[in-house]
């Protein structure tokens, strides 16, 4: 890879790492990384995080791949997943974390089945509060240097922005994160802050959307796509994200969905 | 704030049920004053707060100036919402009103938090304290509202209002006000997703504007970002910050019209 296609020596995290899109993603960023880069990997399985660490190390050199076991929805786990990005090689040119770690929620129930707080908080948690803590924990120990670049994306989505019935939990938790990641953008410029919505992908999460979404006309919808092939997969996805990375020209803090690029 | 909205005396909200969070002081305080002057003999105005003390200080002040000529029933309830108990007891307190004479339904959720506005959002690196503001400011409201609606099913002849105090922060970003945007535009959404939901349920996120309000005090002293704290000091010195009793009034308007779409963020502004 030449400089111009790649993100240089960098360190790479990205959440949600075992499986559809963080799986994926740490597929197509590897080959983009110089010598020296550390990528990152955090999820709760750690056979599947093994596994895609033997498929990464395999015909590539001088990448140091870091697993973390880690379950983000407690303190405990975004403090673990801290711990491996601390005493870094100072001389990166490039940070990059990826927020993508995300639940679904219970999408067979209604907002009027929400009576439990702390089922609604322990959703929040995960989606809302730990991609907030990592990130303030990385942007502490990657401090600001010249010459570095850093830049952290926030796998958004559509329901960021428009309300889906049945959906109430991802939505909220999406809409939360697309404002955290804008108040970051405006706190700090020399930061790069991208949230990204990746379309419809055919992943799990699709499938627990087509299987159990409570909304008869949202079931439908996505069982139409997912029969006609409108799903994207998530490599179809990536590959724009790439660009709008490596072109680097977004406005920091846009929401930008695959659709519109 | 004590006097009646002029102009729509003639008009009311039925018999109704009305509950309201946060309704201690500040901006919560009033629209308890404002609400009880429009609502019809024999109604009820459950006061939610975490201190019992200034609760009860509003109930006498609303009994003494509307109770008995509207024989409003005032009651309070000292619950912490952030808590399954808050929520409990908040929810038994409704129940024990539900009669089969109520023509309205009418929850108004405003407590909220402004959170820790001295720092930056790279500084939130403790989950729980994250987890602690979500809790109260999202949760809180999204189950208190879940449970009133299952405690008061749909019904003819009942017509049911869910109000969400929003704020501009739900739509613009402000630097060091991280919690409090983020709770914000969460619960716009989630409300926006309760207006798909339940068509028959009439849902309504209202930004009030600037309030001269302890909170409004908090902000300027304390927000992290320069630019915004100096332009709340001068919005405070020129005089530019709202009454509770102006921004409460066109709320009032609002839900004495009743024809905004579900779901909608109405901001004082633009009314």
């Amino acid at each position: 890879m030449s400089a111009v296609s790649g993100f240089g020596k960098a360190l790479v995290i990205i959440t949600g790492a075992s499986k559809g899109f963080g799986r994926a993603l740490a597929l197509s960023v590897a080959p983009r990384l110089a010598a020296g880069s550390v990528l990152v990997l955090a999820a709760r399985s750690d056979d599947r995080l093994q596994e895609l660490k033997r498929d990464l190390c395999r015909g590539e050199s001088g990448l140091t791949v870091r697993c973390v076991a880690a379950d983000l929805g407690c303190k405990a786990g975004v403090e673990k997943v801290l711990t491996e990005t601390r005493d870094t090689d100072p001389d990166i040119d490039q940070l990059l974390l990826f927020n993508n770690a995300a639940s679904l929620g219970d999408v067979s129930r209604y907002c009027r089945d929400f009576t439990d707080v702390d089922e609604v908080n322990s959703y929040l948690s995960l989606n809302v509060s730990s991609a907030l803590c990592l990130t303030a924990g990385v942007l502490r120990s990657v401090p600001r240097r010249a010459g570095l670049t850093r830049v952290i994306v926030n796998i958004s989505s559509l329901c960021a922005l428009r309300p889906f019935p049945s959906w109430v939990l991802y939505c909220s938790g999406k809409a939360a994160r697309d404002m955290m990641f804008r108040v970051l953008a405006e706190e700090e410029p020399d930061l790069r802050v991208l949230n990204y919505a990746p379309g419809p992908l055919d992943t799990d999460m699709q499938l627990q959307a087509r299987s159990s979404s409570a909304d008869d006309s949202l079931r439908n919808t996505f069982s139409v796509m997912h029969a006609h092939g409108q799903l994207l997969t998530c490599d179809q996805s990536i590959s724009k994200l790439m660009t709008v990375l490596l072109d680097d020209k977004y406005p920091s803090g846009a929401h930008l969905d695959y659709y519109d690029l | 704030m004590e006097d009646v909205i002029s102009g729509e005396s003639c008009r009311n909200l039925g018999r109704a049920l009305c509950i309201i969070t946060g309704a201690s002081k500040g901006y919560g305080r009033t629209l308890a004053f404002q609400l009880s002057c429009l609502l019809k003999p024999g109604s009820v105005l459950l006061l939610v707060a975490r201190t019992a003390d200034q609760l009860n200080e509003v109930k006498e002040d609303i009994v003494t100036l509307y109770g008995g000529q509207n024989k409003l029933d005032v009651r309070c309830v000292q619950a912490d919402l952030e808590k399954t108990e808050g929520m409990e007891k908040t929810l038994q307190a409704a129940k024990e009103t539900l009669s089969s004479e109520m023509e309205h339904l009418l929850l108004i959720n405003n407590a909220a938090s402004l959170g820790d506005v001295s720092r930056f959002a790279q500084t939130f690196t403790d989950p729980e304290e994250v987890n602690r503001y979500l809790s109260l400011n999202v949760s809180g409201a999204l189950s208190l509202t879940a449970g009133v609606l299952q405690a008061f099913p749909r019904r003819l002849g009942l017509r049911r209002t869910v109000v969400n105090i929003s704020s501009l922060c739900a739509l613009k970003p402000f630097p060091s006000w991280v919690l409090y945007c983020t709770g914000k535009a969460a619960r716009d959404m989630m409300f926006r997703v309760l207006a798909e939901e339940e068509p028959d349920v009439r849902v309504l996120s209202y930004a009030p504007g600037p309030l001269d309000t302890d909170m409004q005090l908090q902000a300027r002293r304390f927000s992290g970002d320069l630019t915004l704290r100096r332009a709340f000091c001068s919005m405070c010195s020129e005089g530019q910050l709202l009454s509770c009793r102006e921004s409460g009034a066109k709320l009032m308007k609002l839900l004495l019209d009743d024809d905004f779409p579900s779901g909608a963020h109405l901001d004082f502004y633009e009314l």
